[in-house]
């Protein structure tokens, strides 16, 4: 029951945080043991979806805080790589364009990554997400419009 | 970056979700009109705002197997508890067995070697007496199997050494007609 009603949302925050397949599904299943085992713990006047995001979240960080070396040399990578511009075509074949913009999202500060995937990509409403978060409305909607432009610079810079 | 452009972008998201008041809406928009940079910016976010609402993905069937899997392996992992064995305490153990080595092959403090040692004895004495005893119980079945059944036991030495004598005999005669 639990898992038909959550585990999309959560695969989606791991897909889009980290961009790979691989550690998403690893990354949800780790989380949902969490619950599993955290369940006893939670209080009924709070509410469920809020407590499985906020396990969610801190999960995804502190993975990725543990593997910091790795995504960064990843990121570093595939600035190398796109700096020898490959050709429309090589980049058709190397990489879908969704993929790309999960490498972009991938590259921002983690709280930035979390709302934008939240807002954008799963349809929350502001006054949801700071609820989520604990802070002021106005808050998210700044850090929206800074994980937006960033994207968007990070775009432009490469000319796309 | 003009101080307008950097006023602009911190308005942009707002002013794509009609979030803002009319005067303020107008006055960006007469600003897009002006500025090539801050339009190119407006339309990229626009353009991503559109690309991000399609990253959502249908979990994959077997991760979702691997997820309605999770409550059995909880409880199969909770009613198999391991033995709880604190550390101090195997720590406390191995530093006892350390101190008695060293006061045992040592004569560092002579009253404690000498009644390590003699522990050690009265116990070596005791698997001795255990260990003839043994021998003993050993003995009177064999003799009980000779009284009764005029034969040896299975598994008796001697039964044993009669057994191996016989396959060395083998061995040899075939040695001879090979």
């Amino acid at each position: 029951m639990m898992i038909n009603s959550y585990s999309k949302s959560v695969y989606n925050i791991a897909l889009n945080f980290f961009a790979e397949r691989d550690i998403a599904q690893d990354v949800t299943q780790e989380i949902f043991i969490k619950i599993y085992h955290n369940l006893d713990k939670f209080r009924e006047d709070k509410n469920f979806s809020s407590w499985i995001f906020t396990i969610a979240r801190n999960h995804c960080i502190d993975y990725w805080r543990k593997n910091k070396k790795y995504f960064i040399n990843t990121q570093e990578l595939d600035e190398k790589i796109s700096v020898n511009k490959p050709t429309p075509e090589e980049n058709l074949i190397n990489e879908s364009e969704i993929d790309k913009l999960r490498k972009k999202i991938s590259q921002l500060d983690p709280e930035l990554r979390l709302i934008l995937i939240l807002r954008d990509i799963q349809d929350l409403s502001y006054q949801e997400i700071a609820k989520k978060f604990s802070v002021p409305e106005g808050t998210v909607k700044s850090r929206i419009n800074r994980a937006r432009l960033k994207l968007a610079q990070a775009y432009l810079r490469e000319g796309i | 970056m003009s101080k307008k452009c950097k006023e602009i972008d911190s308005l942009l998201s707002a002013y794509l979700e009609n979030d803002l008041s009319k005067e303020e809406a107008e006055d960006i928009s007469s600003h897009l009109n002006a500025c090539p940079e801050c339009l190119c910016k407006k339309e990229k976010i626009e353009e991503i705002i559109l690309k991000l609402s399609d990253l959502q993905e249908e979990v994959p069937f077997f991760l979702k197997n691997r997820l309605l899997n999770i409550p059995d392996m909880i409880e199969k992992r909770k009613a198999v508890k391991p033995l709880y064995f604190p550390k101090w305490l195997a720590a406390a153990v191995g530093t006892i067995i350390l101190f008695l080595n060293l006061f045992y092959f040592t004569n560092i403090f002579p009253p404690v070697n000498r009644e390590v040692h003699s522990v050690v004895s009265s116990i070596e004495k005791f698997f001795v007496k255990t260990g003839g005893w043994f021998e003993k119980v050993r003995e009177s079945k064999e003799l009980l199997f000779f009284t009764f059944f005029n034969k040896k036991s299975i598994g008796s030495k001697e039964n044993k050494a009669d057994q191996r004598n016989a396959i060395d005999k083998d061995f040899l005669k075939g040695g001879k007609n090979g």
